[in-house]
């Protein structure tokens, strides 16, 4: 369902994503977790044919992305790093925008924003603009638009985070639920507990390269401790002046 | 005394960073036509502009921190109450207008004149400090458009409607009302030159069609399955909507001329270069020559339609089909960086 070959994105003097090779099946919940700046919004951008690669293949949905990116973005829902939002539209009509562009008649749009606003506890705040909404309001926001199409792939830029615990399990349980049905999910994402009970694939990436990549039952350790092996070890600084008397 | 010099410092640097508003009123073709054009009208003219300037720059400096954190960093009373009186002292207007105060004590600038500069200063002052939010509830009922662009260009209207070009072009479009009105015996030329003058309000505008989307909206265009030409057609309907009423009490021939004239040659530096703008301010363009050349287009394509034929406006509208088409593919070309 999502395949990349030798995938390598450079941005001048910084090599972003270094000879990626990756493949998901469908149905599969991809996790893809790493630390900051280590390319996984890169990686996330490629896949979606938001930025071209420097080189290298990528295949989503059976098609090429570069050669079909229309057709593509007809097929998956994304929730951007951003969240793509427009602060001169509401909830409500970010919601129609989608049903209306991804070709949904109005009352079928109407029916699934309904669903989705109230699955989601949006529907105080459907009238609000995104300007003038919260973090999680807005990214409960963008992630309704991505399910909206019934996308065939789903790609998440860090869908867990700023959401509260509530709307944190609802969308874990719509997540596994869509992929049962075969939609296949690709997310990044910092909180190793939510992914470790979700995740059917766990990819690892550390300086643009792929450092671990199989189910979470291979894993060897906990996830977590599993990743600080691997990508990055805490290191607790002693902030001697931390606590110490000052007035 | 030192808490209170480091906050007016940072302001001051936030301050001189921001300095959009002086740009937009330089990068905006209305002031620079109306610059080029108005030499001869005298110092009253560039009042009026530099009062319009000033508007937007008369702002508060304490709004540039947040509210939360001015009311968490650990201030005394009697400090707070300082920053309150030395802030204002940060934005170069208040400069101006002690300025200006001193020559109405001398006599160069008469006391009224001095008091309507000040009062227009203050109110913008005041205004800055109540509670804004973008969009704002004023503009949620938007008219439905058919098809499936309608919230774009519902968005895209609610976008033109913040910026000041806009408020600048009804102002003028309502001066021609006002003159149908009262029947004022204006000859022909004046109408068409007005028309020109109220596109040329808007059509710095259709040179940043993108400037108030921000990042994540750029973000969604790319992940929408639109051709770019639908993209840039939503931008262009939303402007037209607007343009071309504001030119009804005027010629709106040559006005929808001139409006899609500014929007075909808008596109080049709406998709080349896209500069972000700011809401409640004058939109910045792509540059003084470009400016010229833009406005030059608009007053052709108006005359030629109000003094020759209307048939002028089909040039006009595959000029406009033209460039819709091809900078809808270059926007749809993936971003390099």
């Amino acid at each position: 369902m999502i395949s990349c070959r030798n995938l390598t994105r450079r941005f001048v003097d910084f090599l972003a994503v270094n000879q990626l090779n990756l493949t998901v099946t469908q149905g599969a919940i991809c996790a893809f977790l790493g630390p900051n700046g280590a390319g996984k919004s890169t990686t996330l951008k490629l896949l979606t044919g938001l930025l071209p690669p420097s080189s290298g293949s990528i295949t989503v949905c059976g098609m090429n992305v570069a050669a079909n990116p229309l057709e593509l973005k007809r097929r998956i829902g994304v929730l951007p790093e951003d969240l793509g939002l427009f602060d001169d539209l509401t909830v409500d009509e970010h919601l129609l925008l989608t049903g209306s562009v991804y070709g949904i008649d109005k009352r079928e749009t109407r029916a699934r924003t309904a669903q989705l606003l109230h699955a989601l506890s949006l529907e105080h705040g459907r009238h609000t603009f995104a300007g003038a909404c919260s973090h999680g309001m807005r990214k409960k926001t963008a992630f309704a638009m991505a399910l909206l199409p019934n996308p065939r792939a789903l790609f998440l830029d860090e869908p867990f985070e700023a959401i509260d615990p509530v709307t944190s399990k609802i969308m874990r349980d719509l997540l596994v639920a869509v992929a049962r049905r075969g939609v296949t999910v690709f997310l990044t994402s910092h909180i190793l507990s939510v992914v470790e009970q979700i995740a059917t694939q766990v990819v690892m990436i550390r300086k643009g390269r792929i450092v671990w990549d199989s189910p979470p039952a291979e894993l060897p350790l906990t996830l977590e401790q599993h990743y600080f092996d691997l990508v990055e070890t805490p290191v607790v600084e002693e902030l001697s002046w931390l606590g110490s008397p000052q007035f | 005394m030192a808490r209170i010099t480091a906050i007016l410092r940072a302001l001051g640097l936030a301050y001189r960073r921001d300095q959009r508003s002086l740009e937009s009123v330089v990068g905006n073709n209305f002031f620079l036509v109306t610059a080029c054009l108005l030499q001869s009208a005298g110092g009253f003219i560039y009042l009026l502009i530099g009062v319009v300037l000033l508007f937007p720059l008369s702002t508060d400096p304490l709004r540039k921190i947040p509210a939360s954190r001015l009311a968490l960093w650990p201030l005394e009373p009697g400090e707070r109450r300082l920053l309150r009186a030395v802030s204002p002292w940060v934005n170069p207007v208040s400069w101006v207008v002690a300025g200006l105060a001193v020559w109405a004590i001398r006599g160069k600038v008469s006391f009224g004149l001095w008091a309507a500069f000040a009062g227009l200063c203050l109110a913008a002052f005041l205004l800055s400090d109540l509670p804004f939010t973008p969009g704002g509830t004023v503009w949620l009922h938007v008219p439905q458009f058919p098809g499936r662009w309608n919230q774009l260009i519902r968005k895209n209207l609610r976008e033109m409607v913040c910026t000041l070009d806009f408020y600048c072009a009804a102002l003028m479009s309502l001066g021609a009302l006002i003159c149908r009105a009262i029947r004022l015996p204006l000859p022909p030329e004046a109408f068409v030159a007005m028309t020109v003058l109220v596109v040329l309000a808007l059509s710095s505008y259709a040179q940043c069609l993108f400037g108030l989307d921000g990042a994540g909206g750029l973000a969604r265009y790319r992940l929408l399955p639109l051709r770019g030409w639908e993209i840039l057609a939503a931008k262009d309907v939303a402007f037209l909507v607007v343009a071309i009423p504001l030119t009804l009490p005027l010629s709106p021939l040559a006005g929808t001329a001139a409006a899609l004239i500014a929007l075909a040659v808008g596109h080049a530096p709406t998709v080349n270069r896209p500069r972000p703008q700011s809401r409640w301010r004058f939109s910045t363009g792509a540059g003084l020559i470009f400016g010229l050349i833009h406005a030059a287009c608009m007053a052709m394509a108006a005359s030629s339609v109000y003094f020759s034929s209307s048939l002028f406006l089909l040039p006009c509208v595959a000029a406009w089909a033209g460039s819709t088409w091809y900078y809808g593919r270059r926007l749809e070309a993936p971003a390099v960086d």
